[in-house]
């Protein structure tokens, strides 16, 4: 114990008494293994942006779909499916359901005439199991069903033809057909990329399915569930059971993932990232680690006289080799320390998180992995560049260190 | 405090030789059947010119070094026996060094210097090693030194650094390699007062290896080592020979043949 103690006390005098060699060797590590921190960090704020990117796609993890075709191509009554699926999804309780229609095209009333645009119906808890982003605005709520002028989201291309009025000034879109009326936009949904020119509308599919007798023949309509990855795989075929259960002859019902997590290779591109950017992060710190070698085995040719001197003060061998690796290894991981502190305060910014993944909603913790492996490496480097240069102070011979 | 006259030998060496190996293949002997018997409180001096093999014996003394033949017991026990680790205990325990150049370690303090050597001792020195340094540095009158770094303190200063480093742990055993040879006379001989003075307070025996007569004569036995041979010494007969002669105490110590 008291061997232990001595020699870490001897370690750490002898880190503060040359204060800036040490600094400057550890400069490299601190920085490499902050570096490598950094990586493993961003890496999880890679996967989690593009989660977020892949779930504006599919879904989030997991995103069950419900479709419901005919093997004739008679289209199905959305009406009499939609009374099953609200039957049978009941005594699930999910707590995420939606439907969406596509393929509808409304009449816009814009200042130039009526345009045909494309529509979608939708029920409010679309735009949470898609992360869908806005400009401005705010998405359907529940709330938004007994609106009397129902809202609409509109795209950033159709809100431009209309003149780009601020929603502070609660602009208004007219359609024309049988869904004819006043609606209010609420939102508006970004361009998808440079040249993105969609026109497009989305409604409420109860302010929308109020307004018109039925759904028009061309609309073919999906349900989405979002529940948890641990349920999925037990619920999703209990849930295609029933809904199959009984079916009108002739029609088909699929239940499937449409989530990225579902994709085989989802997670591939995520590690391919993660081991070139870790790969170079280690060569860095290979360097560092060389470098600091270098440095304590210069530094040891000067202490040949001081390790002469503990021997004779009675330090053992083992002492001596264990005192100078625990300067290394107590120095690399102060540094090591320092490293992971500057990029924790960095990364803990949002700002900085939001400037370097544009569009990120959910900024996940600091990972804690991420600090945990810069101290793994930080020690592992202290240790190999530690062990070298006790190897040579253990074969100091105390008589010709002494020299009497 | 043990008496004279029951000296309990520690450091024992028994027709000790030492040899080396030189690069044309030649053997140098450095030193030859050595027979030498130091006991508690004993105050030894060895005088010899330079390359007469001082520094080989004191090492040898100090379980530093190994001899080539002959054996060397350290309170009875045979020392070539011990395995590395328990000799270092051993030297640690029992032995402190002053040497000629002081060694202090570079850019510590004072009381870091002192507080090294308990740094490898167990139990309450381990633990209480600041105040116990504190209280050695008060005892060789640099109390008021004790945060000094140790490079910026004069030589009389450094070398009683020294000694208080070497006496920390209560040693035995004082092996001293040319305490003054790096201090003016004045320095040397208040340093070597102080030397005798903390040995025989802790009852330490003390060799001191030196060609200063004058650091000699202190001793109460004085040997000379010429070629690698030890021979009882007579200091009268030296400072008679010697230039010095005119400085010569005015009491001769005795010689003990």
């Amino acid at each position: 114990m008291t061997g232990f103690l001595g020699a870490l006390s001897d370690a750490w005098a002898e880190i503060r008494v040359h204060k800036l060699r040490v600094l400057l060797s550890l400069i490299g590590i601190a920085v490499s293994v902050g570096a490598l921190t950094a990586v493993v960090a961003f890496s999880e704020y890679q996967r989690q942006f593009q989660a977020e990117q892949s779930d504006r796609w599919g879904g989030r993890a997991a995103t069950v779909v419900v479709a419901v075709s005919s093997d004739d191509g008679v289209p199905v009554d959305a009406d009499e499916f939609d009374a099953r699926f609200s039957r049978v999804s009941e005594r699930f309780g999910f707590s995420h359901t939606a439907r969406i229609s596509q393929g509808l095209i409304l009449g816009v009333q814009l200042p130039d005439g009526i345009a045909q645009v494309p529509a979608r119906v939708m029920d409010p808890a679309f735009s949470q199991i898609h992360r869908e982003r806005l400009v401005e605005g705010r998405w359907f709520l529940d709330s938004d069903i007994e609106a009397m002028a129902p809202p609409v989201v509109i795209t950033e291309p159709l809100w431009d033809r209309l003149g780009r009025v601020p929603l502070s000034q609660h602009p208004t879109l007219t359609l024309s057909g049988p869904a004819g009326g006043t609606y209010q936009v609420i939102g508006i949904t970004p361009r998808q990329g440079f040249g993105d020119e969609e026109l497009r509308v989305d409604l409420l599919y109860e302010a929308y399915r109020a307004r018109v007798d039925a759904l028009p023949a061309d609309a073919w309509t999906q349900y989405e569930i979002w529940m948890g990855t641990g349920q999925v795989d037990e619920i999703a075929p209990v849930l295609a059971m029933d809904l199959r259960a009984g079916l009108p002859e002739g029609q088909t019902v699929t239940v499937n993932r449409s989530d990225w997590a579902a994709q085989p290779g989802a997670l591939d591109a995520q590690a391919t990232f993660e081991m070139i950017t870790g790969g170079i992060a280690a060569l860095i710190l290979a360097l560092g680690a060389l470098s600091l070698i270098n440095i304590q085995l210069v530094a040891m040719r000067q202490r040949v006289r001081e390790i002469g001197v503990r021997r004779a003060f009675g330090a053992s061998s083992g002492r001596v080799f264990f005192a100078v690796f625990l300067e290394s290894l107590v120095a690399t991981t102060v540094a090591g320390v320092i490293g992971i502190a500057i990029v924790v305060a960095v990364l803990r910014s949002e700002w900085v998180i939001t400037s370097l993944f544009y569009g990120i909603q959910d900024i996940p913790p600091f990972p804690m992995r991420a600090a945990l492996i810069g101290l793994l490496a930080s020690v592992i480097v202290g240790a190999v560049s530690g062990f070298i240069p006790a190897l040579v102070a253990l074969r100091v011979k105390v008589i010709d260190a002494i020299r009497f | 405090m043990r008496q004279r006259d029951e000296l309990v030998s520690l450091v024992a060496l028994d027709d000790v030789s030492k040899s080396v190996l030189l690069a044309d293949d030649s053997r140098l002997e450095i030193l030859r059947g050595i027979t030498l018997e130091v006991g508690a409180g004993d105050h030894v001096s060895i005088v010899g010119r330079s390359g007469s093999g001082k520094s080989t014996l004191l090492n040898i003394l100090g379980m530093l070094d190994a001899p080539t033949s002959g054996s060397v017991a350290f309170e009875g026990r045979e020392v070539g026996r011990m395995r590395s680790g328990r000799l270092d205990r051993l030297r640690g325990d029992n032995v402190g060094f002053v040497f000629q150049q002081f060694n202090l370690l570079p850019g510590r303090t004072a009381i870091d210097n002192v507080m090294m050597p308990l740094g490898h001792a167990k139990g309450r020195m381990f633990w209480n090693r600041r105040q116990i340094a504190a209280d050695m540095l008060e005892r060789v009158g640099l109390g008021h030194r004790v945060e000094q770094i140790a490079d910026k303190l004069s030589g009389g200063e450094q070398q009683r650094v020294a000694i208080a480093r070497a006496l920390v742990r209560r040693p035995v055993l004082i092996l001293a390699d040319e305490p003054t040879g790096a201090l003016d006379i004045d320095t040397g001989a208040s340093v070597m007062s102080l030397l005798d003075e903390v040995a025989t307070e802790t009852d330490a025996a003390l060799v001191t290896i030196t060609h200063d007569l004058h650091v000699a004569a202190r001793a109460r036995r004085h040997y000379r080592l010429d070629a690698g041979r030890l021979e009882t010494a007579d200091l009268s007969r030296a400072f008679e020979a010697s230039t010095l002669a005119a400085s010569v105490p005015s009491a001769p110590p005795e010689v003990i043949g």
